[in-house]
């Protein structure tokens, strides 16, 4: 029997969310067991989603049609340029599960590791399905599958001061939820279908109403709310500081994504179904840079490394937005690779972090001082990463806001490339704070001079980390030749 | 029947979710936002209801004896889907508010505020 | 503040106005919604799926994969909340410091039965059978009239907590196996995985379903294998949810 590739790619969904449903039943005899049947699964998924890259390559965008039906009438997943970001989002769940076998231990009660593993994997799979599902309503139950799991991981930890910040992001986070609900049925009223080229094409063909402008509104809206871009950001600090370190670099680096993949969704919608979103563009525009600069301001001033992190996710969903605003070419392909920069950037940052945390109980920088001495590597690997989310070259995070700088500035507005070239700067004093804090001061507290490098399940996948984040830098090229492909589907939504 | 030059289920629909809307923003008591939550789900579940109703028409349940109109099904599945995500979500908000409750001993947005 | 919330409203509901004051006008039979894929599964279901029951025929065929998603939120919600520690009164209320030990057991201190009244006992222990009953033809009967998985489960949540309330949660809970509720609760899931792997090998396409007459009696099984995961899975998230949110 020959495999039809195409038809793989609901698996990508499936394996996560059923592994998930087996944690439990794994766990039973010992709660270990769990850490490694999570493992064995985002492997498998990590490997069919590059499997499924290399198919993409060679023959071209992958659609399945679940159950066999052909869209409008069924469910249609496809897996192209864009969705093949579900390669690398596994990938980085394959080092973060290793990371947390270890971390888990004296920070969550060993009767909630299974739990723990569970929403890891829950999370994983919403991730996915809501990249690749090209259905309205199969995208907000994978979205809510991706919520749920994200407000009890913040509180997993388990404090009261956690349960206030996940009830915080869940209040937050339904409530843009329901909107892309609402903006579904509104849709769904208008054109009788849930698929969204279908959509896209009967809303074109309609005449345009103002109950089609505000689905799309609202769905900005909600997706901005889940990507935390500026005014709407007020949920993100809290919920990703108090989160334990794994989750806070799947929250940070990988969850505020489906904002912006949702927001991508928009932008497709409003290209191929000629609703001109005159503001929308210019908005995205002002957000971002309001963003980038507002994020990055506010992380000069805390003192808490992870803090300090949250807020810097703040500055850089601002990059990928201005990007997105530009609506030029180039800044439309250097805010798609940055999602995936930043991504590898702030899960490398967050583990470092959490392993300093982990080895010496602190997480502030003036209690921090001197560490670099005693976690040579860790503190490294910490460094590096802060190179590439200053955007450095070689680095990860050069390449991408060098071309979003190149896109503002071949658009002609100057001005959001100054913003960006000052956000840079906020940016670079804040980790020349903390590399001097780690390097250049003598340690103050007695924990952090006794402190040992972490066991290699985390030390390994930091390194690791670390290193790609030089890599994919020099690598640079390639991930923008992959992505450009896909830019001109987006690109008449945005230049009105 | 046609109000303000609305339809007047869809008047219902945007009265009742600003109720909720109002209760999410205004009301300090966590369960009283979270009803309000609740409150604002319930108004867009009826309104995607009504969004698949026809003047007239059966259930779309096609035995002897029906038709030849029959309601539309996908809202009816859409609703009964977001039926259980809503529950889905109000379980977590409450065992959240449990949480916090045996925290910080109060629920009141008011006074959670000033606390650590 | 004050005022701001209440902008935040007044302009919601213009906003929404607006929105809804252009939409076609509910209820007739030939606005866009009702002239495309609804109208098809109307038009072709019963013959397409066996199901004379469409909104289920749309549940489990023809969007199968929204409702696996729906499985797996309501499989999330039992997890999440299983993650959170045992919520407890607070420590200001009872005064006693519990140890820590207690904030960590799945079981958190003794429960106290609720005294109820020996008629309302009565009634919803003689009733109990009946309901029982009642979701199972639901669940039987979901393909040709109202009902499924999801109200099958439905009600076997609603018996359980009326048990739970009459008699105490301990003897409800041992209707629920601890061995066997880990494999319950994730019977959603996995039936829907399973079924689906099924369909991906005999029609090629992840949740399909065998078209052809002679396969007829398999569709069925498959359907109903669903169906039952779904109802008994949901079911016992349910009782688990609640006997967790002991507060």
């Amino acid at each position: 029997m020959t495999i039809a590739w195409s038809q793989t790619v609901p698996y990508l969904v499936v394996l996560p969310l059923a592994g998930a449903a087996l944690v439990p039943i794994v766990a039973r005899r010992d709660a270990r067991a769990a850490g490694g049947f999570t493992f064995v699964v985002t492997l498998v998924t990590a490997a069919l989603a590059i499997a499924l890259t290399v198919r993409l390559v060679v023959e071209g965008p992958l659609t399945a049609h679940v159950g066999g039906w052909v869209a409008p009438y069924g469910i249609e997943l496809r897996f192209d340029r864009l969705g093949a970001w579900t390669a690398p989002l596994a990938v980085f769940f394959v080092l973060v599960v290793p990371f947390a076998w270890r971390y888990l231990e004296g920070t969550v009660p060993r009767d909630r590791w299974a739990a723990f593993y569970a929403l890891m994997l829950l999370n994983l799979g919403g991730l996915i399905g809501f990249s690749l599902t090209a259905d309205l309503f199969n995208l907000f139950l994978a979205m809510e599958v991706v919520s749920l799991s994200s407000y009890a991981l913040v509180a997993v930890a388990g404090r009261g001061t956690a349960a206030w910040a996940a009830l915080k992001y869940l209040l937050l986070g339904s409530v843009s939820s329901l909107l892309v609900l609402f903006a579904v049925a509104l849709l769904f009223a208008l054109t009788g279908s849930l698929n969204l080229p279908d959509v896209a094409a009967r809303l074109a063909a309609a005449e345009p109403s103002p109950a089609a402008t505000l689905a799309l509104a609202s769905l900005a809206v909600a997706f901005a709310v889940k990507a935390a871009l500026f005014p709407l950001h007020v949920w993100l600090p809290d919920a990703h500081a108090i989160a334990p370190s794994p989750v806070s670099a799947v929250l940070s680096g990988l969850v505020v994504k489906i904002g912006i993949v949702g927001l991508v969704r928009v932008m497709e919608l409003a290209a191929s179904s000629g609703i001109a979103l005159d503001l929308f563009g210019e908005l995205l525009m002002v957000l971002g840079a309001v963003a980038i600069v507002m994020g990055a301001f506010l992380a000069i001033f805390q003192d808490d490394i992870k803090l300090m992190l949250a807020y810097s996710t703040i500055s850089n969903i601002g990059y990928i937005v201005l990007g997105l605003g530009l609506g030029a070419p180039f800044a439309v392909a250097g805010a798609l690779v940055h999602v995936v920069n930043h991504a590898l950037i702030k899960v490398t940052l967050f583990l470092a972090a959490g392993s300093i945390i982990h080895q010496t109980g602190l997480r502030t920088l003036t209690d921090l001082r001197g560490v670099g001495r005693t976690l040579p590597q860790t503190c490294a690997a910490m460094t590096l990463g802060a190179i590439a989310i200053v955007g450095l070259p070689p680095t990860a995070g050069f390449i991408s806001k060098w071309y979003i700088g190149l896109g503002a500035f071949s658009a002609g507005r100057v001005a959001y490339g100054f913003a960006l070239v000052f956000g840079a700067l906020f940016v670079f004093i804040y980790y020349v704070r903390m590399l001097n804090a780690f390097y250049f001061r003598t340690p103050t507290r007695e924990e952090v001079a006794a402190a040992v490098e972490p066991p290699w399940s985390m030390r390994g996948p930091v390194l690791f980390l670390a290193a790609a984040c030089v890599i994919v830098g020099l690598l640079g090229g390639f991930l923008l030749a992959f992505i450009m492909p896909a830019v001109g589907d987006l690109l008449p939504a945005i230049r009105s | 029947m046609v109000l303000f030059g609305v339809d007047v289920d869809y008047l219902a629909f945007v009265v009742l979710f600003c109720v909720g809307l109002y209760m999410l923003v205004r009301k300090s008591n966590l369960l009283k936002k979270l009803l309000g939550l609740n409150v604002m789900e319930t108004a867009v579940f009826a309104f995607l209801v009504t969004s698949g109703m026809i003047e007239g028409a059966d259930p779309p349940i096609r035995t002897a004896g029906t038709g030849p109109l029959f309601a539309n099904p996908i809202p009816h599945a859409m609703v009964l889907t977001g039926i259980v995500v809503a529950v889905s979500v109000t379980a977590v908000a409450l065992a959240l508010i449990v949480q916090i409750h045996a925290h910080y001993g109060t629920i009141e947005v008011d006074e959670l505020k000033g606390l650590p | 503040m004050r005022w701001l919330g209440l902008a935040l409203v007044v302009v919601a509901a213009a906003t929404l106005m607006l929105g809804v004051a252009d939409l076609p006008p509910h209820g007739a039979h030939d606005a866009p919604v009702h002239t495309h894929v609804g109208a098809r599964y109307l038009e072709r279901g019963v013959a397409e799926t066996g199901m004379r029951n469409l909104v289920t025929a749309v549940l489990l065929v023809y969007r199968g994969f929204d409702t696996f998603l729906e499985v797996v939120v309501i499989f999330s919600a039992l997890v999440a909340v299983v993650a959170l520690p045992r919520g407890r009164a607070a420590r200001s209320r009872d005064g006693d410091d519990q140890p820590p030990a207690a904030l960590l057991t799945r079981e958190g201190p003794a429960q106290e039965r609720i005294s109820v009244s020996p008629v309302v006992a009565f009634v919803v222990q003689l009733l109990g059978p009946f309901i029982a009953v009642f979701a199972l033809a639901s669940l039987y009967r979901g393909h040709v009239s109202p009902g499924g998985g999801f109200q099958s489960a439905a009600i076997f949540g609603a018996l359980f907590i009326a048990l739970a309330l009459v008699q105490g949660r301990e003897r409800a809970a041992r209707l629920v196996p601890r061995g066997a509720r880990v494999w319950l609760q994730a019977l959603g899931p996995l039936s829907f995985a399973l079924i689906g792997g099924v369909g991906w090998v005999l029609t090629g396409a992840f949740l399909g379903y065998p078209a052809e007459a002679a396969a007829y009696a398999l569709r069925e099984a498959m359907v109903v294998a669903v169906e039952i995961g779904i109802a008994v899975g949901g079911a016992v998230i349910l009782a688990q949810l609640f006997m967790a949110m002991e507060g």
